[in-house]
């Protein structure tokens, strides 16, 4: 068992340095298999990972997006396809029959031979013909059968009806840039995606976004595709019903681009549920016509056309503001009898505050005023009310704050209250300023939508509802996903008196006021006109209104960028609109006029 | 016939079972992961072919060492060293060459790698010198005569050039000096002697490849980085003599008795280093540099050798518990993986069969270790017992070195797998090994007759 013979001697100390040779070997092999473990059970996710990541590639299909339905069910945005041939090479034991080949090349008028000799050599996906023609496509569908490898890609492209009226509701389509992809809110997406990136394209992108499709290829590790797993056919996004009605639309863009400046916004509100008949915003983008050459004319462009005036502009609301110190005036229990005499101006230490009339009103009560918008009135009614009064019901109006329409980037405006003036700019509020605020000068500032959600609730005696466009998504299978419900933003509650008189008022203005010219002898609207100062150039002109008055439906906010005055510039588009409204549509009261 | 039966069953009776069973396990799963990794198509059939036709032919000599006397290797010891040095010359002289290295003879139908064998000769005459002055091998002309013995085939080795077997020689060398009972301080000054002649050209080459990266990487390498220069090296190797002797003169001083031998030793030993790095700086080949290179950092070059250690670990990882089943792992059928049926068989193994597998592998590797070395303390004489440690040595160190490898521990060096690797000279040669331990097992009883 041991040495044998004069070995014998060393035979203990060998024994002991074989014994450390083994435990060496020993923690060798444990080394081994201490790093075999952390690879393959504590990393093995990790790894494995890895190499489906290095094996799997996927061609990218892209899907059409959701169909964009209008408040009538008519068609607003769809998908033209641009088709392509692709052949695989996969499982095919070399070129296609000769026959098929020949076929084939008299249908596309190219020889294909090429195409399929090097897709078969490099092991790859080759796209045999693009943009084929209607006539080719349709031959090719009818042969499919027989060309084995071959397949028809349908590539979606996004169509806009109406695009001009209807860009600032739809957005466009882009491709997702490394900022959003970083964002985080973007997760499920990927590089090369196209997402909505204004209007309800960019609000509603993970509804109305399909399920991309393509082929997954197994590559080795040249890049070879060494087969095809399988083909996850484009799936299409899910449809929008929209609250627009393309008619009123169509009437207000028209309205807006004839005006004097071409400038300028629309919305028509449903004051009983806050949905959005209108919106629009002039001038206006083609949303079809989105490439970079476009976007640099549009960019180029002084007017501003992808800016949303409706949401996104801020004005002075001017005269408008006048139905909210109306309304804080008869609220306090003023005489709404008193009155006052208009000589044109009204001095204020030793500044001068004109009314719009020059000549002067003459004698006028509270009523007569806010009809004949006169200004000198509301310098008084304002210093009697004081900045907090206004503050408190331009709040209640919801006046610097977002009315959270389902559309992207909506500004909030402001409101301004004396302690705002002393801690910003450093001078106490003066009565000049309680004066200007009156009339809805200074700093206050309102978007065009503001003043749509503010006339719905004075239409619908103080229910703020929230704004929406889209009113339902529904799959292709038919499947309800979502379902807008009415939502309120809280309600301004004033005295029945108070809303009663205010309706009258409007009434007033616009059967004997400054809103003549909206006058219909058969539908009572109740509005008013504003004229913004702005001392960067002309006036605005607001026309805001709501009809019928009686039992009011809509509400209409209209403004005119440096349009001038509002009964001569924003009124006729109001009045355009009710006419698509009540005219053309089946409300008709009485055929005719 | 009666002759050739009883040669068989002699053989079989007297035999190591654990060390048998743990050799056939590994060749069987060897030549299941080569069927995978080669496919089963024309061109890689002869793959399978070879493996078997070497395992049969590698079994036939392991019968014949198995009952050939060991002993005879010690009388004509200075026969098989000439042997083996004629051996590597013809190579030079009638070798094909076969990425660079002219290390193989082509037989026409399968090449044969000398150097495998050569390694096995080394074993035996290591072995006889070390039983023959196994009672003064701590003298230094000893030691030196050891080396002397390597030098032979070292030179030879490198002149194909080989660098990856040369690096079994030195395990082989140091442990079967350290069983023989040389002082653990020589052998140091040996580590040390070593370290530095491939150390210094290996940083040389790291910082060539880190120059572009040094700004990013670590204090240590920064510092490691300012040596670069010729100048500074000298000047740390004068300041490491001055300080050895220092400390020698210290101790001296605190009537601590050291031989003045010691500090000698070493600062020799780092001369040499210094002199011998120049030597191996010429003989090193790029690719063998990056290699080294690569295995401190693989991500300094991801396309070429970084990328195979990197799609091993891959390979391996991905296997995870049950791996991913016979033939059906991604990184080994769609060729992510390289050297697939050589070098990385073991990542195949982990890839396909998971760590199940690869821990059965790495199992039965030490329990034919644990044989080995236990034959080696059976044995009826020294040599015998120097013979059994410096096989188990060699077919450790591979291991080591190779499953090392490919799970990223050890450098890339184109060491196989003994037993599971593609290679007909590796299994014949293995083989032959494991004879000759049959041989030590079998006559671990037999007593000696006076001649």
């Amino acid at each position: 068992m041991v040495w044998q013979k004069e070995y014998k001697i060393g035979y203990s100390d060998f024994f002991i340095r074989q014994k450390i040779v083994l435990i060496f070997f020993a923690i060798l092999f444990i080394i081994l298999s201490l790093k075999l473990f952390y690879l393959q059970i504590i990393k093995g996710g990790f790894y494995n990972d890895i190499s489906e990541q290095q094996r799997i590639y996927s061609t990218d299909e892209m899907a059409p997006r959701g169909i964009i339905y209008a408040d009538d069910d008519s068609v607003m945005a769809e998908n033209a396809f641009i088709y392509s041939i692709l052949f695989y090479p996969f499982d095919q034991g070399g070129l296609p029959a000769e026959k098929t080949i020949l076929e084939l090349n008299a249908i596309l008028k190219k020889d294909i031979r090429p195409y399929l000799e090097e897709s078969i050599r490099n092991g790859k996906i080759v796209k045999i013909a693009d943009k084929l023609s209607m006539e080719e496509m349709f031959k090719i569908q009818e042969k499919k059968m027989k060309l084995n490898g071959i397949t028809l890609v349908a590539e979606p492209v996004r169509v806009y009806k109406f695009p001009q009226a209807n860009s600032h509701v739809f957005g466009y389509l882009g491709e997702i840039n490394k900022n959003e992809l970083m964002s985080g809110s973007f997760s499920g997406y990927k590089s090369g995606d196209y997402i909505g990136k204004a209007g309800i394209e960019s609000v509603y992108d993970k509804y109305l976004r399909g399920v991309n499709g393509g082929w997954q290829l197994e590559v080795n590790a040249k890049g070879v595709q060494t087969k095809a797993f399988k083909y996850i056919k484009p799936e299409i996004g899910n449809s929008a019903y929209l609250t627009i009605s393309p008619r009123l639309q169509k009437a207000a863009y028209e309205a807006l681009a004839k005006s004097s400046t071409g400038r300028g916004a629309a919305i028509v509100i449903d004051v009983k549920t806050g949905a959005i008949k209108a919106l629009v915003s002039a001038p206006s983008y083609d949303s079809n016509k989105v490439k970079a050459e476009d976007f640099a004319l549009y960019l180029k462009d002084k007017n501003l056309p992808l800016y949303n005036r409706a949401t996104q502009a801020l004005y002075a609301p001017g005269s408008v503001f006048k139905i909210i110190a109306f309304a804080a005036a008869v609220e306090s229990d003023f005489d709404i009898y008193e009155t006052k005499y208009c000589r044109g101006y009204f001095d204020l230490g030793d500044k001068r505050y004109l009314c719009w009339y020059k000549p002067g009103h003459g004698r006028v009560n509270l009523m007569e005023a806010l009809a004949q918008s006169c200004n000198v009135y509301f310098y008084n009614l304002a210093l009697r009310l004081g900045v907090d009064k206004l503050d408190e019901f331009s709040w209640k109006f919801r006046l610097g704050e977002q009315t959270g329409i389902d559309l992207p980037n909506e500004k909030r405006g402001f409101v301004p209250t004396a302690e705002w003036k002393k801690s910003k700019e450093k001078v106490p509020w003066l009565q000049g300023d309680t004066v200007n605020f009156g009339i809805g000068q200074g700093a206050l500032w309102v978007t065009p939508l503001q003043m749509a959600a503010m006339m719905s609730a004075v239409a619908n005696r103080g229910t703020h509802y929230k704004p929406y466009v889209v009113n339902k998504i529904v799959s292709l299978e038919g499947e309800q996903i979502y379902q807008h419900s009415v939502e309120t933003n809280g309600s301004v509650t004033l005295k029945s008196r108070t809303w009663d008189l205010l309706h009258q008022a409007l009434i007033d203005t616009v059967e004997k006021g400054t809103a003549r010219g909206a006058f219909f002898p058969n539908i009572k609207i109740a509005g008013k006109t504003g004229t913004a100062q702005n001392p960067q150039g002309n006036d605005h002109a607001w026309f805001v209104s709501f009809a019928p008055a009686d039992d009011p439906e809509i509400a209409i906010a209209v403004i005119v960028e440096n349009g001038g005055g509002g009964s001569a510039n924003a009124v006729p588009i109001g009045r355009k609109i009710y006419e698509a409204y009540f005219f053309e549509g089946e409300y008709k009261i009485k055929s005719g006029d | 016939m009666a002759n050739r039966n009883n040669f068989v069953s002699r053989f079989l009776l007297n035999v190591d079972l654990p060390l048998i069973i743990s050799i056939i396990a590994l060749l069987a799963i060897g030549f299941v992961a080569i069927y995978s990794a080669t496919g089963e198509s024309s061109i890689y059939g002869r793959y399978t072919f070879v493996q078997a036709a070497a395992v049969i032919l590698g079994s036939f000599f392991m019968l014949i060492l198995a009952n050939f006397n060991y002993k005879n290797f010690v009388d004509w010891d200075k026969l098989v060293y000439i042997l083996s040095l004629l051996l590597l010359i013809s190579v030079l002289i009638f070798g094909t060459t076969i990425k660079g290295t002219k290390g193989w003879f082509d037989f026409g139908i399968a090449y044969f790698q000398p150097v495998e064998i050569a390694k096995i000769m080394y074993i035996l005459v290591l072995s006889s010198f070390l039983t023959k002055t196994v009672k003064e091998i701590n003298k230094p002309q000893f030691i030196f005569f050891a080396f002397l013995i390597l030098a032979g085939h070292l030179v030879l080795i490198m002149m194909q050039p080989d660098f990856s077997s040369t690096l079994s020689y030195f395990p082989i060398t140091i442990i079967l000096l350290f069983m023989a009972g040389v002082e653990i301080f020589y052998l140091f000054a040996i580590v040390l002697f070593a370290l530095i002649a491939v150390g210094i050209p290996l940083m040389t080459t790291f910082f060539k490849l880190q120059n572009a990266v040094v700004e990013k990487s670590s204090v240590f390498v920064k510092i490691l980085f300012s040596l670069q220069s010729g100048l500074t090296w000298i000047y740390l190797i004068i300041a490491s003599l001055i300080l050895l002797f220092l400390i020698w003169w210290f101790c001296k001083k605190l009537r601590i008795r050291v031989s003045i031998l010691y500090p000698a030793i070493l600062c020799l030993a780092i001369l040499f280093g210094c002199i011998a790095s120049i030597s191996v700086e010429r003989s090193l080949k790029d690719y063998q540099r990056k290699r080294l290179i690569v295995f401190l950092d693989p991500k300094i070059d991801q396309k070429d050798s970084g990328y195979n250690i990197i799609q091993s670990k891959i390979a391996i990882g991905s296997g995870g518990f049950l791996g991913k089943g016979f033939k059906k792992g991604t990184q080994t059928q769609l060729g992510f993986l390289p050297e697939r049926y050589t070098d990385f068989i073991f990542s195949v193994i982990g890839e396909e069969g998971g760590w199940l597998f690869s821990q059965l592998t790495i199992l039965f590797y030490f329990i034919f270790l644990w044989r080995a070395l236990i034959i080696g303390q059976n044995a009826r004489d020294p040599y015998g017992s120097f013979v059994a440690t410096g096989i188990a040595t060699m077919f450790g160190f591979y291991a080591f070195i190779n499953i090392g490898m490919v799970m990223g521990i050890m450098p890339v060096t184109g060491v196989p797998l003994l037993f599971l690797s593609y290679g007909g000279s590796s299994i014949v040669s293995s083989l032959c090994a494991v004879g000759i331990l049959c041989s030590i097992h079998i006559r671990r009883h037999t007593h000696y007759k006076i001649s």
